[in-house]
């Protein structure tokens, strides 16, 4: 048995492979396809530094919030709470700050990964629809946002220690996307390097098999959803300055929905067992594009929604191809 | 061994329909205390029908999509688009306006159906999809301002009073008729027992001959219809249309149905429970706004009951793999 | 019976009985030796996969002991344990994850062999993948994911996962001396005619490292490809045939799956015409050259009125996909089916069929049954226009008295044994499930109706009735095809036998000769 392992052989797999996903992805088409589209129409302002800052800062946001979500997606359930994770992580992070310093945005991760082993243990143990419970959790951590911001008597949550996160280290490249870059890589490695991607795969596929196969699916449930807080909450240190704690807080379904409508659009069917967070990382991508686009064309921000809700259609359409013969309601 | 599994299987049936008549009770003694007007000036009860009728009929609509085993979160962007199309329009259409709310109403059921049933697209996410584009429709109609709808003919339709001095509004009338018709459907007719098949056992269902793309579909437009229904005489009421109308609804639509019995599972309850799902939900509200809960707080609340139903009512034994 | 050296484990005395009523086992002995493969056939409930489930650990044995080489051993208590014998199972279905990855699959459930500092080494599993698939002879790419490959392959590869599960559980094979035992419930059901080759070949090549026990009811394939067979019978241990020494004929092992002293003897009440009685009625359901790659070929026959055909055959014969696919539940490929004079679409559901008067009765009544409606409400189900009146041209509503009464007529015929029709399904005893089952399609009176397993499970009483029942329908002119694992039954109800092997019509029985060739 051959024990040396070859670093230039697997890099030359790795990058095989990810040529081999962009030409069978259709999303990477559309990636594509709307880049050059978009050069070509609107050129003076599509081209632009200021214009790719733009893009790179909405792909981190809806990125951040879909990634996590995305395991949780691979085995068949669903996961709204990372708005959550955002909102009240933000207020703890404002909370602790007089005592942890800049140490306390180091709270996200740990809120989320806490939040993540809770909604997965009691989804397990109830049989609660996972839908209904990451909702209903958001809205109660949406709720205890705003109990903080009243009991201190506060407008924002924001600290102000952080503003250096807006701003970009690098031109044109915001920190932001320098924070979200760890988060890719250890979605990557929770995906391709160890057991959980395969088993959340499987559970997404065939529970039943996962189970005969010996997998014990409870545990493996628990830590899915454990993963998909843990990324969230990572990822939200990349967000802390936009929104988050600050805006006022709504149980917006739209502004939810960005992180499944990445995931849809990166051809990760809701139903579970294919995909992965490499595909949802072209989704928020193309998500990020369709809008940019939409705006440079000079269309009224607020019927966004009417475009978001056709490009879902569009999404759901093409992803559905995969769903022969499964039984759907 | 039967005996044993019997009665446990009786408590459960039986649970979901002592549970919210007991809540129900419990709920008109507990506002009485802190209101002692609660339901017993005409004024009281007009502002319950006020609050409760175009619920009620959204609620429908919903029960229906629930009892065959699917979801239906288009419901209040409907509700808004129906309401807008009604302000936005009755200067050029007059009473027009009713039948092109209905229609576009219907064509978003039939999108949402023909999703699920064609494209085997999951109901949610079909549903969400749709409510997208309705709600950017309603955008775009109204550019986001408010519309006032200045005909009292118009206003007529849901707040005459029947009987002109100490009745109800009309409605209330319009909810309850669409109420038993839903009921009718459901329970008295094959349609209806087709729709509690496919929620109840879809592979039987088909064996049985059932068509269930039509059914599906069919079962959306209806929805839809109540949806564009109530939003039609929700304008009426309010006399007007505006971007807030359906914002956060989906939960306590949800939990009124949840509440009055009707399993998520789909096969079990009706919309004859949603009356009082309906009852116990606006109530609770409210209870709450009395007591000078916040708004999110209720929502939140809203949230946990639909949560410990959802416990209550689902028929775990019959679900080995839950998502 | 004693047990020779050469056997790897044995069993004696096995016997299981489920919540003090049903005895599944009773005092079953087997042992398995190396590189053979062994077969235990039974019919379904004979009490196969409760005896390998008690083998792999997922429950134990009321009574029995387990020999390991010839040493007395507690038997397993979990998988785990049973691997660590060398014992290791491959389910008949839902055992493949189509959507992973075959060195994903392959491994699944033994990764930690291939961490190191929480990392999984893909390079390592990749190479050890392409080995173990070299060495048994698998070609398939192994990046490839599993729901792309041809269903042998993947049960190929299922076989090798159980292999190496072992093999990793304990060690390199022949160092250690452990003959891995594999078992193989029911591998060729879902596979096609030249998948099952393929599989048997490879089979035979493993016989070198490995044991397989092979549970299944193909006789022909029991028989080519076993050293030994074990025949079980309502618990119980009925006969073992050792290949080597005699030689076993196709209808004597029938006779003994099924046994031969028959409880009723109703078949003898019924006496058959010739087809030819049949011929000069009109034909209700005409089939051609009716073909669905991978399960059956070229089918083609006529039904006449009253007529019922029975389709016969072993698991996999296509016989169960041909009767689907006449009332819509799956599509064929090709072909056509002509029912009261019009062509039907080859994609129709169900609903369709069931309207150009095609019904389907399933034995299986957890899936044909609504388990939670009351008795009256399955009965109307599929009788909506007797039980609902058109007050308006559209819309229809439900006439609850007639329903009711329509359910009480059912059950007094049928003589189902509940407290009324308001009783809910599931509450009756399997016997009087499959009662409302047949009864709702008497009622129905479609032209032609498929019948797939239908007394399945059942007792001998009910399963008098629902023959009663058939029998009537069939005098009253509707026509059946009967797909079914019991010779017994296609005596007593079908006039023709058409005998389905390897997805094709083989031959044409009369009533009497299919009598004679199964010795009834």
């Amino acid at each position: 048995m051959r024990n040396k392992v070859g670093n230039k052989s697997i890099a030359i797999s790795i990058l095989s492979s990810i040529f081999k996903m962009i030409r069978k992805n259709p999303v990477s088409w559309l990636i594509i396809g709307l880049t050059i589209l978009f050069a070509t129409l609107y050129s003076e302002s599509f081209l632009t530094g200021t214009n790719l800052e733009s893009i790179l800062k909405g792909f981190v946001i809806t990125s951040m919030l879909s990634i996590g979500p995305t395991f949780v997606v691979l085995m068949g359930s669903l996961d709204v709470s990372y708005m959550g994770i955002w909102m009240f992580g933000g207020a703890l992070v404002w909370l602790l700050f007089p005592y942890l310093g800049m140490a306390s945005i180091f709270i996200y991760p740990i809120f989320g990964l806490a939040l993540g082993f809770i909604n997965g243990i009691v989804h397990v143990k109830s049989k609660i629809p996972s839908f209904i419970l990451t909702l209903s959790i958001t809205a109660v951590l949406a709720y205890l946002t705003t109990v903080i911001r009243n009991i201190y008597g506060v407008l924002t949550l924001a600290v102000p220690e952080y503003r250096f996160l807006t701003g970009s280290l690098i031109q044109y490249v915001p920190t932001t996307f320098l924070l979200a870059l760890p988060v890719f890589i250890l979605s990557f490695f929770f995906m391709n390097f160890t057991k959980l991607g395969t088993y959340l795969c499987a559970i997404g596929s065939n529970e039943e098999g996962a189970e005969l196969a010996g997998i014990n699916v409870k545990k493996y449930k628990v830590l899915g959803f454990a993963v998909s807080g843990f990324l969230s909450g990572l990822g939200s240190i990349a967000l802390y300055s936009y929104l988050g704690a600050r805006a006022p807080v709504t149980l917006d379904l739209n502004e939810m929905i960005r992180g499944l409508a990445a995931i849809v659009l990166g051809g990760t069917p809701l139903v579970g067992g294919i995909g992965g967070p490499h595909r949802t990382l072209f989704g928020a991508l193309a998500y990020v594009l369709i809008f940019n686009g939409l705006f440079l064309a000079g269309i009224d921000p607020n019927q966004f929604k009417l475009y978001i809700g056709l490009t879902l259609i569009a999404a759901v359409l093409i992803a559905s191809r995969g769903l022969k013969g499964v039984l759907i309601t | 061994m039967a005996r044993i599994n019997l009665s446990r299987e009786w408590l459960q049936r039986n649970l979901t329909t002592i549970t919210p008549i007991s809540a129900a009770i419990v709920l008109v003694i507990v506002l009485r205390i802190l209101n002692p007007f609660f339901l017993t000036t005409h004024e009281s009860v007009v502002t319950l029908v006020y609050g409760m009728s175009w619920f009620l009929i959204a609620a429908c609509g919903l029960t229906l999509v629930i009892l065959m085993g699917s979801f239906d979160i288009s419901i209040p962007s409907i509700i808004k688009l129906s309401a807008m199309l009604c302000g936005v329009f009755y200067p050029q259409l007059g009473f027009f306006v009713i039948p092109l709310a209905i229609a576009v109403s219907l064509t978003f059921g039939f999108v949402n159906g023909f999703l699920l049933a064609k494209f085997n697209i999951p109901s949610f996410m079909a549903t969400l999809a749709t409510s997208f584009v309705a709600e950017g429709l309603a955008q775009i109609i109204s550019g986001g301002y408010t519309r006032i709808l200045q005909d009292p003919a118009f206003w007529a339709i849901s707040i005459t009073f029947i009987p002109a001095k100490f009745g109800l509004p009309s409605i209330f009338y319009w909810a309850i008729i669409l109420w038993i018709i839903g009921i009718f459907i459901t329970l008295i007719t094959p349609f209806g027992r087709s729709v509690y098949a496919i929620g109840g056992n879809i592979v039987g269902a088909r064996l049985a001959g059932i068509n269930i793309v039509k059914v599906r579909i069919l079962v959306f437009m209806l929805s839809a219809l109540y949806a564009g229904i109530s939003g039609i005489l929700y304008a009426a009421q309010i006399q007007g249309a505006h971007m807030q109308i359906g914002v956060m609804d989906t939960i306590p639509l949800f939990a009124s149905v949840v509440v009055g019995g009707t399993a998520l599972t789909g096969g079990v309850g009706g919309i004859h429970r949603t009356l009082l799902g309906v009852l116990i939900v606006r109530w609770l509200d409210s209870g709450m706004s009395m007591i000078g809960i916040d708004y999110n707080i209720r929502m939140i609340v809203f949230g946990i009951v639909a949560i410990i139903m959802t416990i209550v009512t689902i028929e775990r034994k019959r679900i080995k793999i839950m998502k | 019976m004693n047990f020779s050296d050469l056997s790897i484990i044995e069993v004696r005395n096995v016997s299981k009985t489920f919540n003090g009523v049903v005895r599944a086992l009773d005092n079953v002995s087997i042992n398995v030796k190396e590189n053979e493969i062994v077969s235990v056939v039974g019919e379904n409930g004979a009490g196969k996969s409760t005896l390998m489930k008690i083998l792999v650990g997922i429950y134990p044995p009321d009574t029995g002991e387990f020999y390991h080489k010839g040493i007395e051993v507690p038997f397993p208590r979990n998988p785990g344990e049973a691997l660590k014998r060398g014992i290791s199972i491959v389910y008949q279905e839902k055992g493949v994850i189509p959507h992973l990855k075959v060195y994903q699959f392959l491994f699944l459930n033994m990764e930690e062999k291939f961490t190191r500092l929480g990392r999984l080494q893909l390079e390592r599993i990749l190479n050890v993948a392409k080995e173990v698939l070299d060495e048994l002879n698998i070609k398939c790419d192994i990046t490839s994911y599993m729901y792309e490959l041809p269903l042998s392959t993947q049960k190929m590869i299922e076989i090798a996962r159980a292999i190496l599960s072992i093999k990793l559980e304990h060690g390199e094979i022949g160092a250690d001396k452990l003959t891995p035992i594999i078992i193989l419930d029911e591998p060729t059901a879902p596979l096609s005619l030249e998948e099952r080759d393929e599989l048997f070949n490879h089979l035979l090549e493993l016989k070198k490292t490995s044991s397989f026990i092979f549970v299944s009811h193909i006789i022909p394939e029991v028989i080519k490809f076993s050293e030994r067979i074990y025949v079980l019978r309502d618990g119980k241990l009925v006969a073992h045939h050792d290949l080597s020494k005699e030689k076993v004929v196709e209808e004597e092992l029938f006779r003994e799956i099924v046994g031969r002293e028959s409880h009723y003897y109703l078949w003898s009440k019924y006496a058959y015409g010739k087809s030819e009685l049949f011929e000069k009625e009109p034909i209700v359901l005409s089939i051609k050259n009716l073909s669905k790659r991978g399960y059956y070929q070229d089918i083609s026959f006529d039904l006449h009125k009253g007529e019922c055909i029975g389709l016969f055959g072993p698991a996999g014969s296509g016989k169960s996909e041909i009767a689907k696919t006449i009332y819509g539940i799956i599509s064929p490929d090709s072909g056509t089916i002509i029912t009261r004079h019009k062509k039907a679409g080859l994609n129709d559901e169900p609903h369709r069929r069931l309207k150009m008067g095609v019904g389907y009765f399933s034995g299986e009544t957890g899936k044909e049954l609504f388990l939670y409606w009351p008795i009256r409400k399955n009965v109307s189900l599929v009788n909506m226009e007797k039980v609902a009146k058109k007050p308006i041209k559209v819309m229809s509503i439900i006439n609850f008295k007639a329903e009711r009464s329509l359910a009480e007529k059912i059950m007094k015929k049928l003589r189902i044994r509940a407290p009324s029709v308001e009783t809910e399904c599931y509450s009756l005893s399997g016997g009087n499930k499959q009662k409302v089952s047949v009864g709702k399609w008497l009622e129905r009176s479609p032209d032609i109706i498929l019948l797939e397993d239908p007394t399945i499970g059942i007792d001998v009483g009910s399963r008098e009735d629902i023959y009663e029942v058939l029998l009537e329908m069939k005098r009253s002119g509707i026509s059946m095809i009967l797909v079914s694992d019991d010779p017994k039954e296609y005596a007593i109800l079908c006039d023709r036998i058409f005998f389905i092997k390897d997805g094709k019509l083989q031959k044409v029985y009369e009533n009497e000769e299919f009598r004679k060739v199964m010795q009834l």
